[in-house]
Formats: structure tokens, C-alpha cells, sequence
């Protein structure tokens, strides 16, 4: 083969090799030389590289306000995605499987939802509670997390439901199952892969949400909302660093732990890599 | 439609009686939708009162439309606006050149790695944004990795002071951060395409870029629009990346209105800005949803 022949048949592998492996390097790069820079016996983060060190992770162990903001963040994440396991579970149920009056229009506002923006949310939710009269708290950020993430819970679990045949669900109430036998026993184990998603979205979107929570948090620090202050008031912190690394590393793995769980409830199901992907990528759809 | 449904088989086998058709939606919605209705759009609905309400010190308050007219007679808030739709832009255009190819490499060519990349976008944003734009502003900082990284190999005597605090920088992590939901769906609209159409258009003599032209892109144009939707709208209200990367110049309307409300306290101000983005929000959404019922129609 003549070699202009060969190199138009190559390039386009390279050319995509390169494509991908240029957004990785971006997508990535970047938060790898954090965690690298977190390291670095130095108070500013720059080259040269000064010695290896582990007193940011100490200084940030010490450190209260990263310390009570990462707790916050925690606690309201792990609350957010319970109440929105459990009210989005609800609501997928009743969307897909129960035919009622006005279901589009319930349908729709719970899409509206996930498109209006969240610091228009943010706002919102600030003017409410103050006219209420609801002092701004963790409870305030709480509850505006519920109202935007449990819709996303909507979403995943509604694509499961679809995806999976109600005939089912009617041939175990046929051969006498009561309605919480088939709940448990048919409809549980065949959504255990969405809600296993749903989870990892729901846990994300309120462990990262910064806008809804700076506007309905009074005094009261999220993670995001930490590291906007200290950024915001000073430079270069290797605190934030440590901290930043941290917290990404415990993301990294939670995902990849919960993918793995994913996984392996899909194959034991019959089904393959491929549906538990489509459970990820569906939620964006 | 609200099509009363007396003959579709139910789940539960036996017909059930007129309470329990009406108890059970109950059951499900109840829950769900109070919590909609009381924390979204009654909050909702109180922003756009609160929009068209003036209040000063002396406690009075009333209907206005000042404060719209404040607004839209502003020339600073001209500017901003302009430059939001800069960055904003920009940004979206930049993640379509990267994300479209991408894409396209996801759903045909990465063969056994399509999985862990899909995986790898995902994660990229489950990363925290704010750990995110911490990251960019250390390497493109005056004294950050890249200035001196350039300076140590001699390429640069003095360090290059472009790269942060502008719009450029604004528009590096938003692109960056919002790839994800511009992949995605363009992805996923690509899976549904028949490969064998692609052979069929060179066959027929069809160059790589008439190929795409005419037959990849109106056949993925509602993943695009879709992406539009997730990503377009999002980037005109962000304001953590512009205040800390943004500087003076990557000033951002999302910045007017977290200043109007919590620097200024002027709630009612804040609000109107709210509701204008909110209904361009809207706006934008509807033609873009139209646009892509249209192009499925088309097919």
C-alpha cells in the first residue's frame, strides 16, 4: 500500500485518538495537578516543586471552617438523597404506571423543574423563606435541594420503569401477590439498577450544588459555598487544595463504587455493561 | 390529556372501584406534588410578585414596572448583558466543535474503551465545580503552573497576564465544565443513526464533510438541540466562574443579580432581573424544543 494511502487510513484513528485523549487531559488535568500540588512543601502553588509534605492535609484536618463546611455538605447530601429516593420513586410509580387526570400537566412541572436555572432557584427560594419567615439554614438548603434533585429521581427511575414490561407486575398480582409482594419481589429488583443512578446523581447534584445554596444558606457554610468564600477573599490557599483533593478522590470513588454495584445488579438481571450505561447516560437525556 | 381511562387494565387485576381509581394517584402524588407545588412554584410565583413590587425604607410598597424599566434602560446592564452572551456563547460553540467530534469517536470508534469514557464524562461531572475552577485558576494564574512551566523552558520572559481574570478564562472553565451534558446527548442521538448510511453516502461519492452535512447532522440535530437545552441556558446564569475567574471584564448578569440580592439587598430588583432571564430562559427552551420536534418530523 502506497504510504499517502496508509496515512489516510490511519488518521483518522489518530486524529481521534488525539481528540480524545486532548479532552481527557483537559477534563482531568487540571484537578490531577491539584491533588499533585497538595503535596508541595510550599504556601503558594507554582514550580518549582519545593519537597513532598502532608501538613495541608493536617492543616485542613484543623481547620474548622473546611472541616464543618465538608460535614455540612455530607449531611445534606445524604438527607437530599434519601427524601429524594424515596419521594422520586413515588412519583415515577405514579407517572408511569397509574393513568390519572392532569398526569401531563404533573409530568411537566416536574421537568420544569430540572430546566430552570438554579440560581434563578436560588433567588426564588431566598424571597420565599424571608417572607415566610424561616430563618436561612442548613434546613433551608435542605429543602430547596429536595424540590430540584428529587425530579432528577423522576427522570432515571421513570426510564427504568419504561424500559421494563408491566405484564409482569399483573401476573404476579394474578397469581396472588398483594400489591406490596409485587412492590417488593417484581418491581424492587427490576428498578434496583435506576435507583442505584439516581443515587449517584441525586448524592452529586446536592454535594455540588453551589448557587441554591449560597443564596438559601444564611451563615451556614456547604462545601462549594466554602471554598467560593476563600477563593473569593484570598488566593492559593494549600488548604483548599488539601481539602479539594479530598474531596475529589471520595467522588472518584464513590462513582466508581456505584458503578461496579450497578454492574454487577444488571449482569446478575441478564442484562450487560451496555444497560447499565444507558441507566447513566439516560438520566442526561 | 386527562382522558378519563374507565377501560385500560390496571395493575391490580380486579376492576378497581370508582374511590380507589381516585386514592391511588393520591397515593403516589400526593407527596411529590405538594412539595412541588409549595417549594417550586409557590417560590416561583412570589419572585415574579415580588418583580412587579417596589419597597422602600419607609415600608410602603406597591405594583411598579420600574423596576423592569430600571433594567432595560440601563446601558451597564446593556454591556453585561452583551458580554454574558459573549461568553456564553462562545463557550457553547467551543463545546460543539469539541463535542460533536467526540461524540462521533464514542459511538463508532472507541469499540471496548465507548464504556470507560462515557464513565470518565460522567465523573468529570460529578467532580465539584468548585474544585474545578480552583484547579484552572492555579495553572493560569500570573504566578500560576503554566506561566511558569512557559518562563522555566525560556519560551516566556515575563509571565503572560491574559490568561486569567478576563473573559478567556471565563470561558475555559465553562466550557470545560459543562462538556458532559453537551456530549451526552449528542452521543446518544449518534447511537441511533444506522452506521451502513455512512458507506451508503461514500458509495454514492459523498466526501467526509457532505457526509456529515447531509447526513449525520439533521439526522443528530435534536441530541444538539437537546444539548442546547442543558447547557446553553445554564451558561447565561452562571456566576461562581466569572467572579472567580472573571475579574472586571468576564463580569456576568449572574454576578447583577447575586449582587442586587445579597450585596444590595434589593430584592425586588434581583427578582425582575430573575424573571427577565427566566422568561429568555423560557423562550430559548420552547424554540428549542420546537425546533427539534421539527427536524424529527422531518425525517
Amino acid at each position: 500500500m502506497p504510504l499517502s494511502r496508509r496515512i489516510q487510513r490511519a488518521l483518522p484513528n489518530a486524529l481521534s485518538i488525539g481528540l480524545t485523549g486532548l479532552v481527557m487531559v483537559i477534563l482531568f488535568g487540571p484537578v490531577m495537578l491539584l491533588a499533585l500540588f497538595s503535596f508541595n512543601d510550599s504556601t503558594v502553588i507554582s514550580l518549582p516543586w519545593e519537597g513532598f509534605t502532608t501538613k495541608w492535609y493536617s492543616e485542613a484536618l484543623n481547620d474548622d471552617g473546611a472541616m464543618t463546611a465538608i460535614g455540612n455538605s455530607v449531611m445534606v447530601a445524604s438527607i437530599v438523597t434519601v427524601v429524594s429516593l424515596i419521594l422520586g420513586t413515588l412519583a415515577s410509580w405514579g407517572l408511569t404506571r397509574i393513568p390519572f387526570r392532569g398526569r401531563p400537566l404533573v409530568a411537566g412541572v416536574h421537568g420544569a423543574v430540572l430546566v430552570v436555572p438554579w440560581l434563578i432557584i436560588g433567588v426564588a427560594g431566598l424571597i420565599f423563606f424571608s417572607q415566610i419567615q424561616m430563618m436561612l439554614s442548613l434546613q433551608t438548603i435542605i429543602l430547596m435541594h429536595i424540590v430540584v434533585t428529587f425530579p432528577l429521581v423522576v427522570a432515571v427511575v421513570s426510564a427504568g420503569l419504561i424500559r421494563f414490561n408491566p405484564s409482569l407486575e399483573e401476573a404476579a398480582i394474578d397469581m396472588g401477590a398483594s400489591q406490596l409482594q409485587m412492590m417488593r419481589y417484581i418491581v424492587l429488583p427490576q428498578i434496583a439498577p435506576s435507583l442505584a443512578a439516581a443515587a449517584i446523581f441525586a448524592f452529586a447534584w446536592s454535594f455540588n450544588n453551589f448557587e441554591i445554596s449560597f443564596f438559601t444558606g444564611g451563615f451556614e457554610q456547604t462545601f462549594p459555598v466554602w471554598v467560593y468564600g476563600v477563593l473569593r477573599h484570598s488566593s492559593n490557599l494549600p488548604v483548599v487544595n488539601a481539602a479539594s483533593t479530598v474531596i475529589a478522590l471520595a467522588q472518584v470513588l464513590l462513582v466508581f463504587a456505584l458503578w461496579y454495584g450497578m454492574k454487577l445488579m444488571t449482569r446478575r438481571r441478564g442484562g450487560t455493561d451496555r444497560d447499565a450505561a444507558d441507566l447513566v447516560t439516560g438520566a442526561v437525556r | 390529556m386527562g382522558v378519563p381511562v374507565a377501560h385500560v387494565p390496571t395493575v391490580t387485576g380486579e376492576r378497581p372501584g370508582r374511590l380507589s381509581r381516585m386514592l391511588r394517584p393520591l397515593a403516589f402524588m400526593s407527596l411529590p406534588t405538594s412539595v412541588l407545588v409549595l417549594l417550586f412554584l409557590v417560590p416561583m410565583g412570589i419572585l415574579v410578585y415580588f418583580s412587579f413590587q417596589y419597597g422602600d425604607l419607609t415600608g410602603q410598597s406597591g405594583f411598579t414596572l420600574t423596576n423592569f424599566s430600571d433594567i432595560l434602560s440601563d446601558p451597564l446592564y446593556r454591556e453585561i448583558a452583551w458580554t454574558t452572551f459573549q461568553i456564553a456563547t462562545i463557550a457553547m460553540i467551543a463545546q460543539l466543535i469539541v463535542g460533536i467530534p467526540l461524540a462521533y469517536v464514542l459511538a463508532y470508534k472507541a469499540g471496548r474503551f465507548e464504556l470507560p469514557l462515557l464513565l470518565a464524562l460522567v465523573l468529570a461531572d460529578e467532580l465539584n465545580p468548585m474544585v474545578r475552577i480552583y484547579a484552572w485558576r492555579m495553572l493560569l494564574g500570573r504566578e500560576g503552573l503554566i506561566n511558569e512551566a512557559l518562563m522555566s523552558i525560556g519560551l516566556i520572559n515575563v509571565p503572560i497576564d491574559a490568561l486569567l481574570f478576563n473573559k478567556f478564562s471565563v470561558i475555559v472553565v465553562l466550557s470545560t465544565s459543562y462538556l458532559t451534558y453537551t456530549v451526552i446527548p449528542i452521543y446518544a442521538s449518534m447511537k441511533a443513526v444506522d452506521a451502513g448510511l455512512f458507506e451508503a453516502a461514500r458509495d454514492m461519492g459523498a466526501g467526509w464533510f457532505t457526509t456529515f452535512r447531509r447526513v449525520l447532522l439533521p439526522l443528530i440535530a435534536p441530541g444538539i438541540f437537546i444539548a442546547l437545552l442543558l447547557v446553553y441556558v445554564p451558561l447565561f446564569t452562571d456566576f461562581a466562574a466569572p467572579t472567580l475567574v472573571g475579574g472586571t471584564t468576564g463580569y456576568m448578569l449572574g454576578n447583577v443579580v447575586s449582587d442586587l440580592v445579597l450585596e444590595n439587598g434589593n430584592l425586588n430588583a434581583g427578582a425582575a432581573m430573575s424573571f427577565l432571564m427566566l422568561l429568555a430562559a423560557g423562550l430559548f427552551s420552547l424554540v428549542a424544543y420546537q425546533l427539534s420536534r421539527v427536524r424529527q418530523g422531518a425525517r
